[in-house]
């Protein structure tokens, strides 16, 4: 499992070429410099921002979005049936085969070259509103009631009853839109004219060697946009712990 | 959607027209400049921009420069939206599709008016991106393939000197072959394999471009020659499957006899391969002098509202920066003055670099491979996979040439 | 739910009425997004499979030639078809290597944390990077895998992974799993973390040994994220397509073409935007049944549990 990534880091810390055969099992004279190199030989820190903006926003969103919409799909309603089915549906819709009429929209909508357009995609996922769904439906009927008859609003359900019992859900979408807008690189590839205004795969990538690049670069450019979202995963990871429901229905 | 169409293309009629028009400068004119993979050459390309814009006030260069799988998707892209670079760099036959799109712009009215730019190119590498008799890019910097090899090698094989014919080249290849070692590599992108048709005589369309030609007892054979020296090891079989990295990192290992490639493969597996000296390495021609281009061009897109401007860039990055281009990434430009000069420097400075650029511009009217087709990647989508059955051992030759004749006659006739 | 008494015809009305308005406002910032970057390119697309169009030209009609094309003379398109379908095969073993581990690391020991964190690290990379990393593993001459498998003497001549035809899916496929793996197991930790634990308490009182309980219990109560799984892996053919298209391109000789990359190809490589898009119908339309028939398995509604 672990194999790769002890490979990616061996080989960030040297110059030498991974295709040498036979292949080396420590690497040899290691140096930081590649690292320090990505650091100064592109705007990083601008670039860095720019991501870290994206994805706040895309994270930021998509909790909220897909909340209120996974809420809206426990509730029975005339028409639920065809509306998971088109959710289900857009699922289905490869980004590919979108780009050209995506940019159109996004450009008609004056979006281009803007934080908004990169995030805009983005903005509420599918895969996340079907894990709120999973999770609030877990939740036991009996304590929504119960806060019905206390006289809350449908915000104040979801805020105050709904939410704090799926943890795991929230942990899990902030998780897989932080990742999935971190590691965003076709899309802000289009969308981008400004060198200002790209993404970190986006920057890192134009630091690679102009011939397929197979020394250490490359993998200190994979390990520094791997960093953050390893960190958002080990934030998060103590809420796929058990033991948050049990209290509250004995009660 | 069919409206926004309409729209777009009355849009780039009412631009072409204006275009005729003398463009009086008003606000700052800007023109973007897109270029293929070249961000390592930074400094000299914004240098190049400051100097422009110096003597022209009121202009701006935008420049994007994207790797080459990133260019389509991009390119295709800013083409529907209305807003392409105004200048673009590109690769090989892509120029030749963008030009039968009509997305670039005739260059044939400048340079039939303005000699002295089309006299400063070597003819046979700007009728690379003649498409329909018009010209529509000017060249950036060329490359076509040569033979390298492995002298060390050869002297054990007892082989005397390169190959002078395709008997010889599958020859020398068994003779250098022993169990790791490998006697021939090519690389088989855009179609640099072709050679080893041409020299027997194999072209794979008619001279108007309209039906194919290659399926021939010749071709079959020559087909079927390659297949069993592929099986039998003498013929790397990475020729077949390989892209880049792993033919020209097979070479750099120092077991394979010959690779035949284009220029810029020198650098990369002499980065690779220490055993490549001027001693060692062995430079050549392939039989016959036949070579497959795989030069980048610049063109202007159509739907630039500067293209004025726009072609006063083209004249001075194939001029002025033609010569730093050549001298900063070792390669030959195009712009034969400016090859001279800096081959005359290489003589001395680095003979072997030296020896490999010459090849490129000897026996530029053996240039095969170069078809002006505006649909070079369906027909090569078409042909390609069916010869790499072969090669590969999966299908016999005869069906695999008759597959490839029907397949790409459909793609021709669709145009 | 009680109404209050009262005027019940009128006043349940109303509060019915109110809670689609909240429903309707709730679903529309979502639906918004996928309105415009889902539905409307499918529509492009719908409308383009039926014409002839390159940029820069006007569209002709075409009716449905390019079906035709695709499903009669068209061989590539069956073999993405098929390697295609081989891929999301291979999701259910994958999905089924996940829940075993989910299940194992369900618990809030220190180690579970550790084990959990670098079964999921391989997802944040960039498909990219993963497919870089392993189209070197697969190498023959560099590669570990190669160099590993020679060591210790299992096989004499270096194995061919990505540049044969019969290894090159196989190879794929492994590392497509290897990445995608800590995803279903999130998903399924989720589902894991919100089954109430007193039905497990419950079941121990009355007996039941623990693969009853996983049956009774933990499976159907994880039929949502398993549901998600399926659609998860059903998407993985066209997700990961950067791996498929940096670690073979499609090659050797279409082996490795999914649908995906076929579609990408003839667009943006050959300039074929109508004909991409008829594949994409087409994959849209498979992808819809499997999604279908993963539903049904669920117990239908997207696998929703009904209140208990």
């Amino acid at each position: 499992m672990l194999l790769p990534f002890y490979w990616v880091l061996k080989t960030a810390v040297t110059n030498e070429n991974i295709y040498a055969y036979p292949p080396r099992l420590l690497p040899e004279s290691p140096h930081l410099f590649n690292f320090v190199d990505v650091w100064y030989f592109i705007p990083f820190p601008r670039y860095l921002f720019n991501s870290l903006i994206v994805s706040v926003l895309v994270v930021a969103s998509n909790v909220i979005f897909n909340a209120m919409a996974a809420y809206a799909l426990t509730k029975s309603f005339p028409g639920k049936h065809a509306m998971l089915l088109v959710f289900l549906s857009c699922m289905l819709i490869p980004f590919q085969a979108t780009i050209i009429p995506a940019y159109l929209i996004t450009s008609k909508l004056g979006l281009l070259n803007s934080y908004l357009g990169l995030a805009f995609p983005l903005l509420s996922t599918i895969v996340c509103i079907f894990v709120f769904k999973a999770a609030f439906e877990a939740v036991p009927q009996s304590l929504v009631d119960a806060a019905r008859i206390d006289g809350l609003n449908e915000w104040r359900i979801i805020l105050r009853v709904l939410m704090p019992l799926s943890k795991a859900a929230i942990a899990t979408n902030v998780v897989l839109a932080f990742i999935w807008s971190w590691n965003a690189f076709l899309w802000p590839l289009i969308i981008t004219r400004e060198p200002t205004m790209q993404t970190l795969p986006l920057g890192l990538a134009r630091f690679l060697s102009y011939m397929e690049d197979t020394t250490g670069a490359l993998y200190a450019f994979a390990a520094m946009v791997l960093a953050p979202s390893i960190f958002v995963f080990l934030m998060a990871q103590k809420e796929f712990i058990r033991g948050l429901t049990s209290g509250a229905t004995k009660g | 959607m069919i409206s926004r169409r309409a729209l777009l293309k009355s849009g780039a009629g009412a631009v072409a027209t204006t275009l005729a028009a003398p463009a009086i400068a008003q606000a700052p004119k800007k023109i973007s400049f897109l270029t293929w993979n070249i961000i390592d050459q930074e400094p000299m390309i914004r240098g190049w921009i400051t100097r422009f814009v110096k003597d022209r006030p009121g202009v701006e260069v935008e420049w994007l420069d994207k790797k080459g799988p990133e260019i389509p998707v991009f390119y295709q892209t800013q083409l529907v939206a209305g807003t392409p670079p105004d200048v673009i760099n590109t690769q090989g036959a892509l120029g030749l599709e963008y030009a039968a799109q009509g997305a670039l712009l005739d260059l044939t009215p400048r340079l039939k008016a303005e000699t002295s730019v089309s006299s400063r190119f070597n003819a046979d590498y700007l009728s690379n991106w003649a498409y329909e008799g018009n010209n529509y890019m000017l060249p950036f910097y060329i490359t076509k393939t040569l033979l390298f090899y492995n002298k060390p090698m050869f002297q054990t094989a007892g082989l005397s000197g390169p190959p002078r014919s395709f008997d010889a080249i599958i020859d020398a290849a068994q003779r250098m072959t022993s169990g790791e070692a490998s006697g021939f590599l090519t690389l088989n992108f855009d179609w640099l394999y072709w050679p080893l048709y041409a020299m027997n005589g194999v072209d794979l369309l008619s001279k108007d471009l309209t039906h194919p030609t290659f399926n021939t007892p010749t071709a079959i054979e020559v087909t079927d020659r390659l297949a069993k020296a592929t099986e039998a090891g003498a013929i790397n079989k990475i020729s077949w499957t390989g892209r880049w990295v792993e033919p020209n990192g097979a070479f750099a290992a120092g077991n394979v006899g010959m690779l035949h490639a284009h220029s810029p493969a020198y650098f990369f597996f002499k980065g690779q391969g220490k055993w490549v000296t001027p001693e060692t390495l062995g430079v050549a021609h392939a039989p016959g002098g036949f070579a497959t281009p795989n030069s980048h061009g610049l063109g202007i897109s159509k739907a630039s509202k500067n293209a004025d401007l726009a072609w006063d860039f083209l004249k001075f990055v194939t001029n002025e920066g033609a010569q730093e281009l050549g001298v900063n990434r070792k390669l030959v430009t195009g712009n034969t003055a400016v090859d001279a000069k800096n081959l005359a420097d290489l003589e001395k400075s680095d003979p072997l670099v030296y020896s490999i650029l010459k090849t490129q511009l000897e026996h530029t009217d053996k240039m095969v491979g170069n078809w002006r087709l505006g649909n070079d990647s369906k027909v090569k989508e078409a042909f390609w996979p069916e010869l790499q059955n072969v090669l590969l051992g999966r299908k016999d030759a005869k069906s695999a040439l008759a597959d490839a004749e029907r397949k790409v006659t459909r793609e021709l006739k669709r145009g | 739910m009680i109404p209050k008494i009262g005027r019940r015809g009128a006043w349940w009305r109303k509060k019915r009425t109110r809670e689609l308005a909240i429903v309707a406002c709730f679903l529309l910032p979502s639906l918004a997004i996928f309105f415009l970057y889902r539905v409307l390119p499918l529509g492009w697309n719908l409308l383009l499979s039926v014409q002839y169009w390159s940029p820069l030209k006007p569209p002709r009609w075409a009716g449905l030639d390019h079906y035709q094309e695709m499903l009669l003379y068209d061989d590539v398109f069956w073999q993405s078809l098929k390697n295609t379908l081989i891929f999301i095969g291979a999701s259910p073993i994958a999905i089924a290597l996940a829940l075993g581990i989910a299940l194992l690391l369900n618990s809030d020991l220190k180690s579970a944390a550790v084990y959990r964190s670098i079964v999921f690290l391989s997802y944040p990379l960039m498909t990219v990077a993963v497919g870089i990393i392993w189209r070197w593993m697969y190498d023959e001459r560099g590669g570990i895998i190669n160099f590993a498998l020679r060591e210790s003497g299992v096989v004499a001549k270096p194995i061919p992974f990505l540049q044969s035809f019969e290894w090159a899916l196989p190879s794929v496929i492994v590392a497509e799993v290897w990445q995608v793996l800590g995803f279903y197991m999130i998903i399924i930790l989720t589902g894991l973390q919100s089954i109430p634990q007193h039905l497990y308490e419950a079941a121990s009182i009355d007996g039941a040994p623990h693969w009853a309980q996983f049956g009774r219990i933990t499976l159907p109560m994880l039929r949502p994220s398993l549901f998600l799984c399926a659609v998860v892996g059903i998407l993985n053919s066209f997700t990961s397509f950067d791996l498929v298209y940096i670690m073979t391109n499609g090659g050797p000789g279409h082996a490795t073409e999914l649908l995906i990359t076929y579609i990408y190809k003839s667009g943006f490589g050959q300039t074929k935007f109508d004909y991409a898009a008829a594949l994409t119908v087409v994959q849209f339309i498979l992808l819809l049944a499997l999604t279908y028939l993963a539903n049904r398995a669920a117990g239908g509604n997207a696998g929703s549990l009904e209140r208990q």
